[in-house]
């Protein structure tokens, strides 16, 4: 598995398209459920919304995701990184930034590489 | 030695900086220096998390949430370690904890002179900061107030420091040492 992540809009996507010669990849959205599935190619985007969407549906990240490292251990993983910021007023939001912090670190340590994008430019940090 | 370390919410820099100062830390007393307040469940908890990472690694916690250089009273004589967490209460409650809230440049001298001096009395000072400045939000003027003094402060420190080090989803990024 390998990681990506960097602040909104910074090319994370097409740096991986391009970085990783991808042509024909599933590409699962975060706003879509990430269902066990078994494929060569799969490019999680947008990882943030997923875990944002499971709490709001009062779900366990942290278990569907191991579950779904099993079926996938090829599987490169984008996020967005959203803990950079004032704390916010609104607890739900609080809780967010802290469980995706929490999710990134742990896949961080599984990950075969981590690198951090910013203005489309990838750096290795793992 | 003075040491920055810096990174956002959940991105695990304080368990980065314990265990760095448990590397540096050998034949010294470790102190840690608790800045942060507790008004609720929400922070108790935040606390309680800090406090088992913490455990048994032979920390003597110093609340001291304002007068920062005041914690060198409290210390023990002999060679000391200090882990100083985080910088970003500790702005707050010198800008907002009084009556009213105190301008960004008297909260920045103040907090550069009390950390001097803090430094000036144990042999390393690990110092906890938060990058609160990438979220693109334009805040009310207070709140730009406090931005303008953590970031003021964060550069000032990062000038006297050894090293600075930026911690990004869990893993250390050497900017400066």
């Amino acid at each position: 598995m390998r990681l990506v992540i960097g602040g909104y809009a910074q090319g994370k996507f097409s740096y991986v398209m391009e970085r990783y010669g991808i042509q024909e990849a599933v590409v699962l959205d975060g706003t879509m459920e990430m269902t066990t599935m078994s494929q060569k190619n799969v490019v999680i985007n947008h990882f943030h919304k997923w875990v944002k969407g499971c709490l709001e549906k009062g779900r366990n990240p942290d278990l569907m995701l191991e579950e779904f490292l099993e079926n996938n251990p090829n599987c490169i993983i984008i996020s967005d990184e959203v803990g950079n910021g004032i704390v916010p007023m609104e607890p739900f939001e609080r809780e967010y930034r802290e469980r995706l912090g929490r999710c990134l670190i742990e896949l961080a340590k599984k990950a075969e590489s981590v690198e951090r994008v910013i203005c489309g430019i990838g750096q290795k940090i793992k | 030695m003075i040491t920055i370390i810096i990174g956002g919410s959940g991105s695990g820099k304080s368990e980065y900086a314990e265990n760095y100062i448990m590397s540096v830390s050998e034949g010294k007393q470790k102190y840690y220096l608790a800045t942060m307040q507790v008004y609720d469940e929400e922070g108790q908890k935040k606390i309680n998390r800090h406090r088992n990472l913490r455990q048994g690694k032979g920390f003597l916690t110093i609340e001291q949430p304002v007068d920062i250089d005041m914690a060198v009273r409290k210390m023990e004589y002999g060679e000391k370690v200090v882990l100083l967490e985080c910088m970003s209460n500790l702005v707050a409650n010198e800008m907002f904890g009084g009556e009213a809230s105190k301008k960004k440049n008297e909260v920045v001298e103040k907090i550069i002179r009390e950390i001097h001096t803090l430094q000036e009395n144990v042999t390393e000072l690990v110092i906890v900061t938060n990058n609160v400045f990438e979220d693109g939000i334009s805040y009310d003027d207070t709140t730009m107030e406090y931005l303008a003094a953590m970031g003021r402060i964060n550069e000032l420190l990062a000038k006297r420091a050894d090293k600075v080090i930026e911690v990004v989803v869990g893993i250390p990024l050497i900017m400066k040492g």
